[in-house]
């Protein structure tokens, strides 16, 4: 398919929905536990990329020309840009708008939210900080999933994680010399990304 | 993000739910929300619409609001006891645009729950998501205070995303105003809604 040019982005999210939503998830915990709300943010986060069109590109480069200007599936909700073939940097959180505007008209951040991060991290994968984190990478792979390259499916894999106030969450030492290898990045480099970024992470086919 | 994953989710919710259903999930949350936002007092209207202005109220996370002080509405004594706000552009709009632009198109259950809140609620929605607003100002301000006395809040008027509009004659008719008044406004806003006292007494409703 030849190159689309890169509309205005939708990255910006909207903060009265997402406060409600915060507000709602918090009430599901209340009911259903850590577990159940983890359930629910998958299925939410599964929900979205499946209601979006699959893609399928003939090479790897025409991919990448549509993941940086935002018109596949998986770069529609964040800026990102590559600093290889395979490597995946988002500059901002598309849920910081949101957070603030919750600190600023409800307060501190329930800490359900990185309680269901906890039991997402022993459940599923130690890559989550809070809540948010659950529906962007659940999101992340099953839109990747919707994605062919070559007549091959498109895999991902969260690298590192670092949040508006900070805080950082990077995958397991034992699975981070074969991440960084994919990626073509060295542990020096990753820890210079995660200083002004949002999310570091991977794409590729096997 | 988040608002386009609850968009994808109404579809969902209301095969298994139904349109009902779905109705009252979108009241719950904007009943939360509001709970949360927790209680104001003012001294009296003129820094209460200032304090909107500023985008300091509870009402001001739906973005900016416009009170229009040239519209009060006054009780059988004359005095003022509200007046009429309005938003310029529905909170929502920018996210209909972005399922528009992510998933292609917004799903069939909008229309459905838009429907059946009419029919079954108040006549007043424009798109499902007029279901989360008008719980929403209903119970924020039950939370706030002018001069000591509780406030209540009436959705007056709507303007969709493809120009449809809605005017609830059940409000106008409690507050006394000419529909075609609140018409004209529409041109302008896509959402009127009036704050006023809780329990007054109003002239001509």
């Amino acid at each position: 398919m030849a190159a689309e040019p890169a509309r205005d982005r939708l990255i910006e999210s909207n903060p009265f929905v997402d406060v409600a939503t915060h507000l709602f998830l918090e009430d599901i915990a209340d009911k259903q536990g850590a577990s159940g709300l983890n359930n629910y943010l998958m299925s939410l986060a599964t929900n979205l990329a499946k209601s979006m069109p699959e893609e399928e590109y003939d090479t790897w480069d025409e991919f990448l020309e549509a993941l940086k200007s935002g018109n596949s599936i998986l770069t529609t909700f964040e800026e990102v840009f590559m600093p290889t073939k395979n490597c995946v940097v988002t500059r901002r959180s598309p849920f910081e708008r949101g957070w603030q505007e919750y600190v600023k008209r409800v307060g501190s951040f329930s800490r359900i939210h990185e309680e269901v991060a906890e039991y997402y991290n022993s459940a599923v994968k130690p890559t989550a900080i809070n809540s948010l984190h659950i529906i962007h990478q659940t999101f992340r792979a099953a839109a990747s999933d919707r994605i062919t390259v070559g007549g091959k499916r498109v895999k991902y894999a969260q690298v590192a994680t670092v949040w508006t106030d900070g805080e950082k969450k990077i995958v397991p030492d034992e699975w981070l010399p074969v991440l960084l290898q994919k990626a073509g990045i060295s542990r020096t480099e990753l820890n210079m990304l995660l200083r002004n970024n949002a999310d570091v992470w991977l794409l590729y086919t096997e | 993000m988040l608002d386009v994953a609850l968009v994808s989710l109404i579809q969902d919710m209301s095969e298994k739910a139904g349109v009902d259903g779905t109705i009252q999930y979108w009241q719950r949350v904007g009943e939360n929300l509001a709970r949360r936002i927790g209680k104001e007092a003012y001294m009296g209207w003129p820094s209460f619409n200032v304090a909107l202005r500023e985008g300091r109220t509870g009402f001001s996370i739906e973005g900016d609001v416009t009170p229009l002080t040239d519209l009060a509405i006054t009780d059988v004594d004359g005095d003022v006891v509200g007046y009429i706000y309005a938003l310029k552009q529905c909170v929502f709009v920018p996210t209909i645009l972005r399922v528009r632009y992510s998933v292609g198109e917004l799903p069939r259950a909008d229309r459905a729950v838009a429907e059946e809140y009419n029919n079954s609620v108040h006549d007043i929605a424009v798109c499902n998501f007029c279901v989360i607003h008008e719980k929403f100002r209903e119970e924020v301000a039950k939370n706030i205070t002018i001069a000591g006395q509780h406030l209540e809040s009436l959705l007056l008027a709507t303007r969709g995303f493809t120009g449809e509009t809605k005017i609830s004659e059940r409000n106008l008719k409690k507050l006394g105003i000419n529909p075609e008044h609140v018409r004209s406004l529409l041109r302008n806003y896509e959402c009127v809604y009036a704050i006023m006292m809780k329990g007054a007494k109003l002239k001509g409703a």
